[in-house]
Order: C-alpha cells, then structure tokens, then sequence
C-alpha cells in the first residue's frame, strides 16, 4: 500500500509539473510580429483595423469596380505602399511574403488571403524616395504607436451621429444629404 | 342612451382633428413626389461614381492608322502591365492590329481591334454569376471577384475580345489587378477616366506620341464632344453592325 501511495504522490508532482510547464509555455507564445508601417499612423485606429480591415476592403471593392468610387478613403493600394518593407537591397518585399506584415498575421491565425493572386503585393516601382526599414522599430501586437488618423478624425466629425466610422460612411453621407 | 350635448361636442372635435390631419397627410403626399429625385441626385453626387450621363467611347480613324505600327498595343500593354508568359497562344490581348484588304480593289487598311464596349453586351447576357458587366457609363468589364473563369463570354463575344489567364501573374500593376484564373479585356482604362476627366485611354495616347492620332477618346453621349461631331462628320461605322450591339467604338472611312 506505502508503494501504490507514493507513486500517486510521484503523478501528483509530475502532473503539476506538467501543468506549471504547459501554462508558462502558453505565457511565452509571442505572437506575431508584424513589421511597421510608414509614417505616424494609419488610416484608423489600429484596433479598428485589425477587426474590420476585411470588411473594408470588401465593401470596397464592389464600390470601385461597379460604381467607379475611387476617392474612398481606405484602398488596399495603400495598404501595400505603407506596410510594404525593402530588403537590403533596397528592394521592395511582397507583404504577402512570409514574415511581411499581411502574412505574418495571415499565418498566425490560418486564414489564407488570394488578394494578391490579382492585385500588386509592392508599389509600383516608380516610388520616389524609399525608406529604409529600420529594424530597431519592429512593431508589437498591442500597436500602441499608432496614434488615430487626424483624417478620418475629421471626417468623423463630419457625420451626425457617433458610429464606427468607414462601415458606416456611405450611409451617414446620404443621411447629411438628405437632412440638408 | 341619448348622447349628451358635451358628448357632441367631443365627437365633433375628434372629427376635425382627423380631418385636419387627413389634409396634412394629403399635402405630404403632395409635396414628397417633388423632394425624392432631389435627394437621389444628391446622393449621387455625394458618391462621386459613375452615371449615365455620359457613355465613354471611342472613334478609330482608320486613314490614320499606320499598317506595322503597333504603337497603341505597346502603350496599353506597358499600362496594365501585361508581358508575354513566353506561351504566344495563352498571352493575354486587350487590343490587337489587324490588317485588311479588300479582295475586289485591293484597298489595304490596318486599324486596332480591342473590346467594343457594347450597349447590348453579349458578354454580359451569356455571363452566369454577373462578373461580365456594364458600368453606368458604358464601359464593359470583368469583376474579376467573381469571374469564375468559365469563359462564356469570350465565346460569345463576336469581336474576340477577351483573353484568360491561363497562368499565375506577378509584377501587377497596382491600378491594374490582373491574376490566374480570370477573363480580361480592355477597360477603357477606367482608372485613367475615373481619376481624371482629362486623361485619356493609354491606346489613344499612344497613337497620339506617335503621331497618327488614329484613337479618339470622348462621350457619345454629348452631342458637342468632339468625338460625337467627328463620328457625325465621318459617319463612322460599327464592326458588324448587323448585330445590333450598338458598340461604343465606331470606325471611320473603314
């Protein structure tokens, strides 16, 4: 009996062990480094864009091809001009390349994106000043640098009631209209 | 029971407040007509996108058009960023030369045949998931969202139009999505006219450089644009005209 007990004691150590080692290994998981943008901010808040960014780019496709609407202020063009990085050779990198800023999202959470079967995954090459990417300034997950785009801060200002902004902006613009 | 006199009098004044608003109602109804296309309009114009007030097209001057000059197919490739996968049956051909002689008199003429932006599009009537379209203003394109790649409408299309991708494609153009799996043709280079009232297709400013000026740009909605007054003054043609398709690039002196 002293034998089955202690070897019960010994599971219960190992168990724990098992468990203390599991959760701080969970603690640890560094999540996706996502390299940084150019300039001081983007188009919106960075939680915004992180949740809604899809949602965006879908509303606005249709808006663009259908109805001719290219003076939006969200384009997935710009997406790729600001978070494309250069490599050392001043080359630009494909952001949908492994490690850049769509993918290393994309791949952290396992969902694919064909985006850039069609559209350019690097700016045209005929941009003027390139900016080397300091390395120093990799970007975490929380994102806090991004400060709210003083742009679409005033167009939120603009609109006659407090709502989540881009998702919303066709309908308040006919609403301004209309109230006028 | 007997209604009393204040009992009258209640209903009395029920009865008018109805009235009363039954007649703000009618001027309501009225009125509401005359506001709604005001406040569409507005919307509009809020938006900024395409209408029909106008319908893009183009009049090729077939005298002007240089037989062996492809100055129109370099400028419109170079735009959308389109090169040869090294398969010349596969590549893709928005706009191609075609030489012409007539058997009896033995007359020779070249001109450019691309997408004829048709107002009654056989390529959209054929298209089954809607990707084939026409935009408000007349220009015929593919919504490669939800091109399933069937290739319907480059069998029904008469002019030979359009081509599919066959192969992965890189190095896009970043106003010109173009990938595997899809059907393209020319666009009219939408993102040229929508950015710009003033810019012109690629084609037309090609021909242009080169000096023929063969590819005239302009609304056939406008009676005064000049595209309009050249096509009256040359009585340009539609390339099988017996079709009916009203097309929106017309050929003069063809």
């Amino acid at each position: 009996m002293s034998f089955g007990s202690s070897s019960r004691t010994v599971q219960g150590v190992l168990l724990l062990i098992g468990l203390i080692l599991g959760w701080s290994s969970m603690a640890g998981e560094p999540g996706p480094v996502i390299p940084k943008g150019k300039g001081e901010q983007c188009v919106a808040e960075t939680d915004f864009m992180r949740r809604n960014h899809m949602d965006l780019i879908v509303h606005q496709r249709d808006d663009t091809v259908i109805r001719g609407i290219r003076d939006e202020p969200f384009s997935l063009v710009e997406c790729v001009d600001c978070h494309v990085q250069l490599d050392e050779d001043n080359q630009a990198v494909r952001i949908d390349e492994e490690g850049q800023f769509c993918a290393s999202c994309h791949a952290y959470v396992a969902v694919k994106i064909d985006c850039f079967g069609c559209h350019a995954a690097v700016p045209d090459p005929v941009v003027p000043d390139p900016v080397v990417p300091d390395v120093a300034q990799q970007d975490s997950v929380d994102g806090s640098h991004w400060l709210p785009n003083k742009q679409l801060l005033a167009f939120k200002q603009t609109l006659p009631t407090a709502v989540p902004p881009a998702l919303s902006h066709h309908k308040n613009e006919a609403d301004t209209v209309r109230s006028e | 029971m007997k209604p009393t006199p204040s009992d009258q009098n209640k209903a009395v004044s029920a009865r008018r407040s109805f009235l009363q608003r039954l007649g703000l109602l009618g001027a309501a109804t009225a009125v509401a007509p005359a506001l709604l296309p005001a406040i569409s309009r507005a919307k509009v114009t809020a938006l900024k996108g395409v209408s029909d007030e106008q319908r893009w097209g183009l009049m090729i001057d077939t005298s002007k058009c240089a037989t062996g000059c492809d100055a129109c197919v370099r400028g419109c490739h170079d735009e959308h960023g389109i090169s040869s996968t090294g398969n010349e049956h596969t590549d893709a051909q928005w706009i191609r030369k075609i030489d012409l002689q007539d058997n009896l008199t033995g007359q020779e003429s070249s001109l450019p045949m691309m997408c004829q932006h048709c107002d009654s599009a056989p390529c959209v009537d054929v298209c089954p998931t809607g990707a084939s379209f026409k935009r408000a203003d007349g220009v015929v394109l593919v919504n490669k969202h939800t091109c399933i790649g069937c290739r319907y409408c480059m069998m029904a299309c008469p002019y030979k139009a359009r081509s599919f991708i066959h192969e992965p494609v890189t190095d896009q153009k970043s106003l010109a999505p173009r990938g595997q799996g899809t059907v393209e043709s020319c666009t009219l280079c939408v993102h040229r006219i929508d950015a710009d009232d003033d810019l012109q297709p690629a084609c037309a400013v090609s021909c242009t450089e080169e000096g023929h000026s063969a590819i005239l740009f302009g609304d056939l909605n406008d009676s005064e644009s000049d595209i309009s007054i050249a096509i009256a003054k040359h009585d340009a043609q539609q390339v099988r005209s017996d079709l009916n398709l009203n097309t929106g690039v017309r050929y003069a002196k063809l």
